[in-house]
């Protein structure tokens, strides 16, 4: 059966959503830049245990989510290091900080390894929250394809802001040319650019989620969904409220 | 954004609905409480509130406002955690332009603003001072975006 046929559904789903989420399930079953498939599909998988983890749960109440003793419920296919990064980014990301992703670095999981990561936890996240948002069953995970990182790290990434170094505003040149017409961008576009396919994911999946980059700009007009513009923007806004979300 | 989009279409809004204030939602957003009530379910994490809230937007909007929303609140449950995870501050531009609805919202509460430099009178000044400019340049890309 066709990943995403939402058969099952009492409601019909969009067909650019359907097509948006089995086009990112292939992605996401190939090597990516700096993590096989097999390793990639572990981390969504470990994305699934971070949402029922009770170590993470205990955590969120602690005063401070470093040194807190305990263990989390995962599958045991990645290491110490990059579950706890994932179950972080899930359920704890507003007190990721620069020192922890600092630390992560000195442990093996570099600048590069953590962006791609943080790219696959947040777009299968993103879909599986789709899912729950409708009380939908999850989508299997994809069987992984073989095949060896390339390690591609783009020349001119640099660390200018935020905890990861990323493409500078002008710097969407080259292979990159695609992310974005230069200088029109925003701190959110480049946060994952050090890893451009992961740019490339949230942007494919975000734009049938949300709006295409073009849509963006189109404040009162028919965007194609039967929700207008300001009431996108107030089921936005009110998510990212309760997540706390200053940005 | 929600600010833009009703200054744009001439729309009274209370931005408190942001916050969750369920009085906020009596001006121009169709369903606007129900919208509120499903994304807040979404987000918290309340099984029990996602079910009840996602019956009343059904039966109140239909489907295809249920699928869309749906999209919407979980496509901004990817982005908060993108901009906390790699630590992004608030774009420069923005610093002026929303340095008012930050206050008005109170955002400064919360823990990520420390990514961001502190607002100063002096964002708030020139925010008071672009507002109008940067409508009228928001009304032409937005006639662009709608004539292509």
């Amino acid at each position: 059966m066709r990943p995403f046929s939402y058969d099952n559904s009492p409601y019909p789903i969009r067909p650019d959503l359907k097509a948006a989420y089995r086009e990112y399930w292939q992605v996401l079953a190939k090597p990516g830049n700096w993590w096989t498939g097999a390793e990639r599909v572990a981390i969504a998988e470990e994305v699934r245990n971070a949402t029922r983890c009770d170590y993470c749960a205990e955590r969120k109440q602690a005063l401070s989510p470093y040194n807190f003793p305990g263990e989390h419920r995962n599958r045991g296919e990645l290491d110490e290091v990059a579950t706890d990064a994932v179950h972080r980014i899930v359920t704890d990301q507003a007190r990721i900080s620069q020192s922890w992703i600092s630390g992560i670095a000195e442990k093996g999981l570099s600048d590069c390894k953590y962006v791609e990561l943080l790219g696959i936890v947040v777009t299968v996240f993103s879909i599986d929250e789709f899912s729950r948002a409708l009380g939908l069953a999850l989508e299997p995970l994809p069987q992984p394809e073989a095949g060896k990182p390339d390690h591609y790290r783009p020349a001119q990434a640099v660390h200018d802001t935020g905890f990861v170094a990323m493409l500078p505003a002008d710097g969407a040149t080259g292979a990159e040319a695609d992310l974005w017409k230069n200088g029109q961008t925003a701190n959110v576009l480049r946060a994952m650019s050090l890893v451009p396919d992961a740019v490339r994911g949230w942007m494919l999946v975000g734009g049938a989620q949300y709006l295409s980059m073009k849509d963006m700009r189109n404040f009162s007009g028919d965007l194609g969904r039967s929700l207008n513009r300001m009431q996108i923007e107030l089921v936005a806004g009110r998510v990212s409220a309760i997540n706390e979300c200053f940005y | 954004m929600l600010s833009m989009s009703a200054d744009l279409t001439n729309t009274d809004v209370d931005l408190q609905m942001i916050n969750g204030d369920e009085t906020a939602t009596a001006g121009g957003v169709e369903f606007a409480r129900e919208l509120m009530k499903f994304a807040e379910a979404v987000a918290s994490g309340d099984e029990g509130a996602l079910k009840q809230s996602r019956d009343e937007l059904l039966q109140s909007a239909g489907n295809e406002v249920l699928v869309d929303a749906a999209g919407v609140a979980a496509n901004f449950q990817r982005m908060v955690r993108i901009a906390d995870a790699a630590g992004i501050p608030i774009d420069e531009r923005n610093m002026t332009l929303t340095a008012d609805i930050r206050t008005e919202l109170d955002l400064g509460r919360f823990g990520t603003a420390s990514n961001t430099r502190p607002t100063t009178w002096v964002d708030r000044l020139r925010g008071k001072l672009m507002r109008p400019v940067a409508k009228i340049v928001l009304r032409r890309v937005d006639r662009r975006a709608n004539s292509a």
